[in-house]
């Protein structure tokens, strides 16, 4: 028989939020805004060399099927996610998002679409620039969410 | 449990002592702007598994941040250390999760870790602070079964599926209501409403 115990912890953490001082939300949410501009520069050098460890990934990936190649890609644009915010690139964030969406199919299905890979990358490289327009921006986004959700798909039918 | 991000409420994190784990530098620098900018100052950074095994042994915590460090998920590793390893009271710190993607094989295991939360990136620092004040304030009872350790996962009763049970009386109490609805929707098209409410 399978025993299952309660234990009802006391958290400190809700006194300590409650201890007299502090920083009102308004004035804390202004602080880590201003934190995350502050780093903002190296942010963004750390995105664009993650991007190019990508893109000689890329480059470097056989015709066929590489889990390791997949998986090693997958670990390069996961770390990303995140920074294109505080980049100022929003975009980049749901690109890798979709390209990690499209490398863990990928690897689900044993399978192996260059074309699929290599459009990620490409965007990834031009959603870098703060320069493109909204418009063209959503359609790279979409057409990367399509692809990705082409496999996304098969996933699903194959469980 | 939004919070105004104008609110002249006040909290104070100044001293609670917080653990980081994430093993990128990118990802643990965001998570430092955050936190310090939400006022936290006793930071315990960590880029391993091994080193937030030792602050959290070595350090009373009042939470712990954990990045799922994605694709090993060794931030669960963590967690489930933590739960199952950690002396009191840090078994019991509040833990959020961040996530930047969960593959597939690793939803179960994101799941059943024992973390409190879980924060999709990018990270808003509004959404941090909204999941910090939601742990603490929670209380949520703590659940050791042979195969889970951690906060009760039940915490909100959304009631059954399209709000029927499946008992007889649920049924029963189901099928009264909804004459009782029709009733009600008949007479209301006999008797115009006299003035319409404004939601």
């Amino acid at each position: 028989m399978t025993s299952v115990r309660f234990v009802f912890p006391k958290p400190r953490l809700n006194e300590l939020l409650r201890t007299p001082g502090g920083l009102p939300v308004a004035e804390a949410i202004e602080n880590a805004r201003k934190n995350l501009e502050a780093i903002k520069p190296t942010c963004t050098a750390e995105l664009l060399a993650l991007l190019e460890l990508s893109e000689a990934g890329f480059w470097n990936l056989k015709n066929d099927f590489d889990d390791a190649a997949l998986e090693e890609l997958y670990a390069i644009a996961v770390k990303g996610i995140g920074a294109g915010e505080v980049c100022g690139v929003a975009n980049v964030d749901v690109a890798l998002t979709s390209f990690c969406d499209l490398l863990d199919h990928l690897r689900t299905l044993k399978r192996f679409d260059r074309e699929a890979v290599g459009v990620h990358v490409r965007a990834w490289r031009l959603l870098m620039s703060s320069e493109l327009p909204g418009a063209g921006a959503k359609q790279v986004l979409d057409g990367l969410l399509k692809v990705s959700g082409r496999y996304a798909a098969e996933v699903a039918a194959a469980v | 449990m939004a919070l105004d991000v104008a609110s002249r409420a006040r909290f104070n994190l100044e001293r609670a002592a917080v653990l980081l784990l994430d093993e990128t530098q990118l990802g643990m620098s965001i998570l430092v702007q955050i936190v310090t900018g939400l006022g936290a100052k006793q930071l315990y950074r960590c880029a391993s598994l091994e080193e937030a095994k030792a602050a959290a042994t070595e350090h009373e915590i009042d939470i712990a941040i954990v990045d799922a460090m994605a694709p090993e998920g060794k931030g669960y590793d963590f967690v489930e250390w933590l739960r199952r390893e950690a002396q009191e009271p840090n078994c019991y710190a509040p833990v959020l999760i961040t996530t930047a993607h969960t593959p597939a094989s690793d939803i179960v295991r994101a799941r059943d870790c024992g973390g409190h939360f879980i924060i999709k990136k990018p990270i808003a620092p509004i959404v941090m602070l909204e999941r910090i004040i939601w742990v603490a304030k929670a209380g949520r009872p703590f659940l050791f079964t042979g195969t889970y350790v951690g906060p009760d996962r039940r915490f909100r009763d959304e009631g059954p599926p399209d709000g029927i049970g499946r008992r007889r009386e649920d049924i029963a109490r189901a099928e009264s209501a909804a004459k009782a609805a029709a009733e009600i929707a008949t007479h209301d098209i006999e008797t115009p409403p006299e003035r319409s409410a404004a939601s």
